[in-house]
């Protein structure tokens, strides 16, 4: 996704684009964010990770080498996101499949002699919320460098997302949208993990989305959100919320909406309408 | 007759649509000759069978550069004409018109995208609606999908179905008895030929976790060769990132045959050339590059979500 960005505004904010190959990206502020957008996997790396997140499903599109890095480089701070994480989640919550419509006529059908019920979760339903890590470089003797990796750690907060000043249509330097997986569901909706990233002179946000659509059954959004205000503070803080918004057809057509299917094809159009089930605030103080 | 047709195909080439009085025209044609079908239709080799097309009008056009020009080369397409595309009319209207054109050099079987239920969910409707202000081209479009065959038997030894196989068929002539001039039904083997996978972790049969949906596994599909005295079976259906995958053995293979699909996944795609004495040759392709579509990629205006 190209997009024009005044020369005038990159120097103002001090900041600076880069691309190279599947890399594109932004150096601002300390931060080096970047993403990376490539083909899905082909068959035998479909095999590996099979064997790897011991499952015989993946989504059938697996972008699998996609990715969005957010690092802060003087304290090694790395939030990214990927789908191998995202399906380690999916493979963890293992929530029960769904039926759909069709589902009750075929209890009727005349059975197979030998008939075996798949029973994992297609939908490929995620609580994945993005990984991160901290990296710290240490000189060994001798000026070799060993690099110490160890989790990061956010705590509950009770802090917002300004909205409003992320309302404002302050320029954007850096753009980007990356396809973590995606699944039609053999033609019965769409189950799709993306996340989606701008930034700003004065911060960057980013919403990574999981998006399902089981037709005539269920719609289930889960959203968190993460934004970062570059201040003059060498210690910048990250705000992470996390919310869950689930409904079945029969519930939203009981409220007036429309039961078909084709109504529901923009996420951020029905999210309103989608009551919420869970929803979280955690903050990241980073420490150099 | 064949003047006007042979203007039309000339006018879809350039990935333009007919008008609606011509399309209503098209299908009328295209019902007399799809009538006469067989349910399994026969198929002379040599032949070039392609897979899911799904209204990428562009990329198609590079099948037919890799593949040869109709009726200069015998194609069988398995279905998945329309929906996620950009251009589900022009490529249905197309492959239609050749159809009418080259009645013997070119069939149509019916994929389970050609249902008025699932295009109205996945793109074709819409295209339609926004194409000619009206959705009697969709009407027309559906009504044709009825009488698509649901299946091909080439030389009596490839069978050719958009989906799989169904546990209520265990010959060919059971296929030849269904009544397929009706909507894909949601149960039953006409929607299981359109709908159903292999599926490696089963043997037999399985259900999908869906609750409906066949899976089929090595077994079934040696015995349903081996009692219909087939070769192998050639399907579409799924989304390979090689452009065509082999299954069981060698028994079963399927070919996709729309390269970068939805725009985004950078696979390559193949259709599989059968020679005269029915020796495979696959023949793997790309996309069409960017400045060959017609309009140049808009680039989008920064998005300001929240």
């Amino acid at each position: 996704m190209d997009l024009e960005v005044d020369e005038n505004d990159l120097k103002a904010a001090g900041a600076e684009l880069f691309t190279d190959g599947v890399r594109r990206g932004i150096r601002i502020n300390g931060w080096l964010i970047e993403s990376r957008r490539h083909s899905i996997l082909n068959s035998s790396t479909i095999q590996e990770w099979e064997q790897k997140l011991d499952t015989s499903h993946l989504p059938e599109m697996v972008f699998g080498e996609n990715t969005l890095i957010l690092k802060h480089l003087t304290s090694g701070t790395k939030i990214h996101f990927n789908a191998f994480d995202a399906l380690r989640g999916w493979k963890k919550e293992a929530l029960p499949p769904v039926e759909v419509p069709a589902a009750a006529k075929w209890k009727f059908r005349s059975k197979p002699s030998e008939q075996v019920i798949l029973d994992y979760d297609y939908t490929f339903t995620t609580p994945y919320v993005g990984s991160g890590s901290v990296e710290i470089d240490k000189d060994l003797n001798g000026g070799e460098i060993s690099k110490e990796t160890r989790d990061i750690l956010w705590e509950d907060c009770k802090d917002q997302i300004d909205v409003i000043a992320l309302a404002s249509k302050e320029p954007i330097l850096f753009y980007d949208e990356v396809v973590l997986y995606e699944d039609e569901l053999a033609d019965n909706g769409v189950s799709l993990l993306t996340v989606k990233v701008r930034v700003m002179p004065s911060s960057w946000f980013l919403l990574l989305r999981f998006w399902l659509r089981v037709d005539g059954v269920l719609i289930r959004l889960r959203e968190t959100r993460m934004h970062c205000v570059f201040g003059g503070s060498t210690n910048p803080v990250i705000l992470r919320e996390s919310c869950w918004r689930e409904s079945t057809f029969q519930a939203l057509s009981a409220k007036g909406h429309p039961f078909d299917s084709a109504a529901y094809g923009d996420p951020s159009i029905i999210s309103q309408k989608l009551p919420i089930i869970m929803h979280t605030t955690q903050k990241l103080v980073i420490s150099s | 007759m064949s003047s006007d047709l042979d203007r039309q195909i000339e006018q879809l080439k350039r990935c333009e649509p007919l008008k609606e009085s011509e399309v209503k025209a098209l299908c009328l044609k295209a019902m007399e000759i799809l009538v006469e079908e067989s349910n399994v239709q026969r198929v002379d080799a040599p032949v070039t069978i392609c897979g899911d097309i799904h209204g990428q009008f562009y990329d198609m056009k590079e099948l037919f550069k890799v593949g040869g020009d109709c009726p200069k080369t015998n194609y069988l397409f398995l279905g998945d004409f329309v929906d996620r595309g950009f251009y589900s009319v022009e490529t249905f209207l197309l492959l239609l018109a050749l159809k009418v054109r080259y009645p013997d050099r070119i069939t149509l079987i019916r994929g389970n995208h050609e249902s008025r239920q699932i295009t109205q969910v996945y793109g074709f409707y819409d295209e339609c609606l926004r194409k000619y202000g009206s959705v009697n081209v969709w009407r027309y479009c559906t009504d044709i999908f009825d009488y698509l065959s649901l299946s091909a038997l080439i030389e009596n030894k490839i069978f050719s179905v958009h989906g799989g196989l169904s546990p209520a068929i265990t010959t060919l002539d059971q296929i030849r008895t269904i009544d397929r001039k009706q909507e894909v039904p949601h149960d039953g083997a006409m929607c299981d030929l359109l709908w159903s996978d292999p599926e490696d972790i089963v043997d037999g049969w399985g259900l999908s976790p869906r609750g409906a949906g066949y899976l089929f596994g090595g077994s079934v599909v040696t015995s349903f060769n081996h009692a219909n005295n087939i070769d192998y079976i050639c399907r579409a259906h799924q989304l390979v990132m090689e452009g065509y995958k082999w299954m069981f053995n060698n028994q079963i293979v399927t070919v996709w045959s729309a390269p970068n699909y939805c725009y985004r996944c950078g696979n390559v795609a193949a259709i599989l050339e059968l020679d005269g004495n029915l020796n495979k040759q696959f023949r793997v392709f790309e996309a069409a590059p960017q400045e060959s579509r017609g309009t140049p990629a808009k680039k989008p205006a920064p998005d300001y979500f929240l």
